[in-house]
């Protein structure tokens, strides 16, 4: 993540890249770019704070749902990070709304459409266990995406971008980040015993 | 009978514990945070059932996982407290170790470590 004060905005910006989580309550924004990573912007009406988390679901998710699943695991971590962001921020669960992007179909064959499905389906599950309300949506299709967002209004803006070349640097970021995650798919924290 | 406590503010985190211990039998008890598990911890024990362990989280709004350990250990010193949690920083795990925590897991978990682990601690 890096953060900007010279910004046509006029606010701090703060700008993620993939993998990335950050929740605050100061009057900023919040910016990235994705393809095929999904981004989820949570929201805290009653305390005005903000967060967006950019991540991905590594591979196709199994037909049991999101609790049997092992790729689904490490989604539940990555909105963990998220959460726990809101959490510290002084958050509650209860008054949270959602907001989700991405999830875009790049390269062929049949592994790129089910990433995606699955990825939107994990989503999907994910927030209707969590009771949280997802108040917009916007996933999927063969665009990449450009998001702001407002953490203190939970106002989001989607750009779909044209020309891919614009942000060439992030796309090679993302892939680097979406190539790791494939490869350590299996990956568990550390477990300590103190005794 | 002695229960299984899991201790975390998501619903996703509780039920995905829940159906990784299904096998070992425990019945299982569930909270949203450090203060809402000390009542029905108290509930359960005035009962005169027991807790057997309690897999605890860090980040939860109310009362945080290390602040539960704390007041839990006040009356409790035997029974196993493991904390499941995002948190990787050593400074954190001190802490929980201070406050009388028995293990520490870092989330993303498999099923079969946090099988290993709670047979190990419950014995
Ligand atoms: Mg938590």
């Amino acid at each position: 993540m890096i953060r900007s004060e010279s910004n046509r905005f006029g606010k701090t910006l703060y700008i993620l890249y993939p993998g990335d989580y950050f929740a605050t309550s100061a009057n900023c924004l919040l910016a990235t770019v994705t393809g095929s990573c999904v981004v989820v912007c949570i929201h805290d009406a009653a305390r005005n704070i903000g967060g967006m988390g950019h991540f991905i679901l590594p591979g196709a998710m199994g037909t049991e749902g999101i609790i049997a699943d092992d790729i689904a695991k490490q989604g539940i971590a990555s909105m963990e990070h998220l959460m726990g962001e809101m959490v510290k921020q002084g958050s509650s669960r209860k008054s949270l709304r959602a907001i989700l992007y991405g999830a875009g179909v790049f390269g062929s064959g049949a592994s790129a459409g089910a990433t995606s499905g699955g990825n939107i389906r994990f989503l999907h599950e994910y927030f209707s266990l969590e009771k949280i309300h997802v108040s917009r949506e916007d996933l999927g299709g063969t665009v990449r995406r450009k998001i702001f967002f407002c953490p203190r209004t939970g106002v989001s803006y989607r750009k779909f971008l044209k020309n891919n070349n614009d942000h060439s640097e992030f796309m090679k970021l993302e892939n680097e980040y979406i190539s790791y995650m494939f490869v350590n798919k299996e990956k568990c924290g550390r477990i300590i015993l103190f005794d | 009978m002695k229960h299984i406590m899991i201790i975390d503010d998501s619903p996703t985190i509780r039920t995905s514990v829940e159906y990784a211990l299904m096998g070992l039998g425990y019945p299982i008890a569930n909270a949203e945070n450090g203060s809402d598990a000390l009542k029905k911890i108290a509930a359960i024990k005035g009962k005169g059932d027991d807790v057997a362990l309690c897999i605890v989280d860090v980040n939860m709004p109310v009362m945080d996982g290390i602040t539960f350990i704390g007041e839990f250990r006040k009356d409790d010193k035997f029974t196993p407290v493991l904390v499941l949690t995002t948190e990787s920083e050593e400074q954190k795990i001190r802490a929980g170790k201070e406050a009388g925590a028995s293990g520490w897991i870092v989330k993303p978990f498999s099923n079969q470590d946090m099988v290993k682990v709670v047979q190990r601690l419950v014995k």
